[in-house]
């Protein structure tokens, strides 16, 4: 309105009078670009969020609407089944199996960040022959699919490689259907970010602190435990909650380096493929799983945000 | 105090007896390289039991033929013969999903193209990584500026990296599940994106069509990583070097073309590389949403014919897998030691 009345008193002939809100903005936005920019910024935004986003609303959308109603669904539930999130546990153990994926987390993450621990402090501040190609060397080796090692591993753990040591031979222990099989892969597949992750923050302590703490009469590997890793906090923080989440995720071990049974260590993976059943499919639970299974990486995503973040871009920006 | 009780402490500790103290006199006598060496011990045994020992062991598998009775797991030794075959073509009477697509001298030159393994793995590849940089590029741009709730905005586009591979299936198998969505329709009453052509009725079955929803899961997963390592390339950028361009006035999108992308690309080629390495293994995300026989990768064919069993085979295929990956590594780490050694 009182850009008409502006108009037309100032008698300028433009036609500013016959456009509506987006005319104006439009007009506005030519005499600041910036504004286009502001704009072209809150689409993209809300893009990104949409598609990022939508796949989450969905499954809750699937999980409330009861099973027999599931078809041709639309943007929201066809009734409303919160009974669903108990349902699931009856079907499947999935409590069970996320236990085990608990377990099998935090055991990698443990033996990780103690393999890497020593390690990064070789790499971080000791000056050794050999050192740049040992880098490389792991680093290497962490790229190589998971496929070129199933064969050899799977024989290993089940006990079929027979080990010759001069007249004895020895098979290896049948250790299928344990945690071993998929802590060890792992452990091997995510040790080399941690590796470069704790290089990175043991090389910034001051050597002076080390110095300091062998004067007073720390052995070297007391100096390591008791001054540099506490004073690493944040890094060793990162390293751990990185190999908490990939094991979490992992899919390859997880599937075939067990028999799919809850009490056989077999985690997420196998607990959400058996909701799909051999005489229907209950769309419904296999929703809600997926929103139970992904309840503890999310929310570990929002404490962990900037470990996460600065682990990420430090272990692929420094190697 | 209370250091002069630690020190006194471990002072006490080295002058104890015993098998612990001679293990700690033992340790602090080593020269530093010995001290360096005896550190890397574990690290050095873990991947060598699950990563280097496997690893040859799979190339030395894969010069056996496959054995189909008996209880050997192994055939006799034939060499490179599996290999040969699995290059000529010789091999696939046996395997799910042929390894190369059939080549013919007519236009387009190659039949078969989606029950090759390796082509499945190629495209998958390269287009995922290319729409995850740019999608990446976007995220990235976004979470660059400074407005209210960019953490929550940081956590929302981070969520779908975190999400395990088993749920990222089921989450995309249940959207393009035909009957139950918007997204699929029926010949009668298609939806959109089959009006469009991007997909058919039963896409998840149709190796093209769950192909294209693959690539577009992992590209919803992924280019959340895409999209930090850019962010961290950005932010190390010096600042100053826009209030230069902003005072010889420059646009945004001069500054754009002229600071930011020449400045991030080492930094985006990088990242490419990473992601190039990963999506070459892909494997659980087509297990999860449409299955192996449905779209065959070359892990999905290592599985396929390891379960069947065809260990020989299986060996092959699995080592010139890493092969590949190998080739594309040593282009990173040349490029690495000449820059950066």
């Amino acid at each position: 309105m009182s850009n008409e009345t502006q108009g037309a008193g100032i008698g300028s002939a433009d036609a500013d009078m016959k456009r509506g809100p987006l005319g104006r903005w439009v007009d506005s936005a030519i005499k600041n670009p910036d504004k286009v920019y502001r704009a072209m910024f809150y689409v993209a935004m809300l893009f990104f969020l949409v598609t990022t986003l939508f796949p989450f609303y969905w499954l809750l959308v699937l999980a409330l609407t009861p099973n027999n109603l599931i078809a041709n669904m639309g943007l929201v539930p066809k009734g409303f089944n919160p009974e669903v999130f108990i349902a699931m546990f009856d079907r499947v153990p999935f409590h069970l199996y996320m236990f085990n994926s608990f377990v099998l987390g935090i055991t990698t993450t443990v033996l990780v960040l103690l393999i890497a621990s020593l390690a990064g402090y070789v790499f971080g501040r000791l000056r050794f022959p050999g050192k740049g190609v040992l880098m490389l060397g792991i680093l290497a080796i962490s790229y190589f699919p998971p496929a070129a090692f199933l064969i050899p591993l799977f024989e290993l753990f089940t006990g079929n490689t027979a080990i010759s040591i001069g007249m004895v031979t020895i098979s290896t222990p049948d250790l299928f259907n344990t945690p071993a099989p998929m802590v060890f892969p792992f452990s091997a597949l995510f040790l080399p970010l941690s590796i470069f992750i704790l290089t990175t923050f043991y090389g910034q302590i001051p050597d002076g602190l080390e110095d300091a703490a062998r004067v007073e009469g720390t052995t070297r590997l007391g100096a390591l435990f008791r001054v540099i890793v506490p004073l690493s906090a944040p890094g060793v923080a990162t390293a751990g909650v990185l190999t908490f989440i990939s094991v979490y995720n992992e899919f390859f071990f997880s599937f075939l380096m067990n028999n799919g049974e809850a009490d056989s260590w077999a985690p997420i993976v196998a607990g959400i493929l058996k909701y799909q059943g051999q005489f229907d499919t209950p769309y419904n639970l296999m929703a809600a799983a997926s929103i139970v299974g992904v309840l503890p990486v999310a929310i570990l995503v929002i404490i962990a945000q900037e470990r996460i973040v600065s682990g990420l871009t430090a272990g692929a920006l420094k190697e | 105090m209370a250091t002069e009780q630690q020190s006194g402490e471990t002072f006490s500790d080295t002058q104890r007896s015993g098998p612990y103290a001679s293990a700690v006199n033992w340790m602090e006598s080593l020269s530093e390289t010995q001290f360096a060496y005896l550190l890397l011990t574990p690290a050095l045994v873990l991947l060598g039991v699950i990563a280097v020992y496997p690893l040859v062991s799979t190339f030395s598998m894969s010069l056996f033929a496959d054995r189909l009775t008996g209880t050997a797991r192994l055939g006799e030794f034939v060499g490179l013969q599996n290999y040969v075959d699995l290059f000529t073509g010789a091999r696939n009477y046996a395997l799910p999903s042929q390894f190369l697509p059939t080549f013919s001298s007519e236009f387009p030159f190659v039949t078969n193209i989606y029950s090759s393994a390796l082509a499945v793995t190629l495209i998958f590849t390269v287009f995922s990584v290319l729409f995850e940089t740019l999608i990446g590029f976007g995220q990235a741009l976004i979470l660059d500026q400074d407005f209210r709730g960019r953490r929550w905005v940081r956590v929302a586009i981070i969520i779908p990296w975190a999400v395990p591979i088993v749920i990222q299936g089921m989450i995309w198998y249940l959207m393009f599940q035909p009957n139950i969505g918007f997204l699929v329709g029926t010949s009668e009453n298609p939806a959109l994106l089959n009006q469009l052509g991007l997909i058919g009725t039963t896409p998840l079955r149709n190796t093209a069509d769950a192909l294209f929803l693959i690539i577009v899961a992992d590209v919803w997963k992924t280019s959340a990583f895409m999209a930090l390592l850019i962010l961290a390339g950005m932010q190390s950028i010096d600042r100053s070097l826009y209030d230069v361009a902003k005072v010889a006035g420059a646009s945004r999108w001069q500054q754009f073309k002229l600071i930011t992308f020449p400045l991030i690309l080492p930094t985006v080629l990088v990242a490419m590389l990473f992601r190039t390495i990963d999506a070459m293994r892909v494997y659980g995300i087509i297990q999860t949403m449409a299955g192996c026989q449905t779209v065959p990768s070359l892990s999905c064919l290592v599985v396929t014919t390891f379960n069947t069993p065809l260990y020989g085979t299986s060996a092959t295929v699995a080592f010139v897998t890493a092969g590949i990956i190998a080739v594309v590594v040593s282009v990173y780490i040349v490029n690495f030691a000449s820059e950066g050694l």
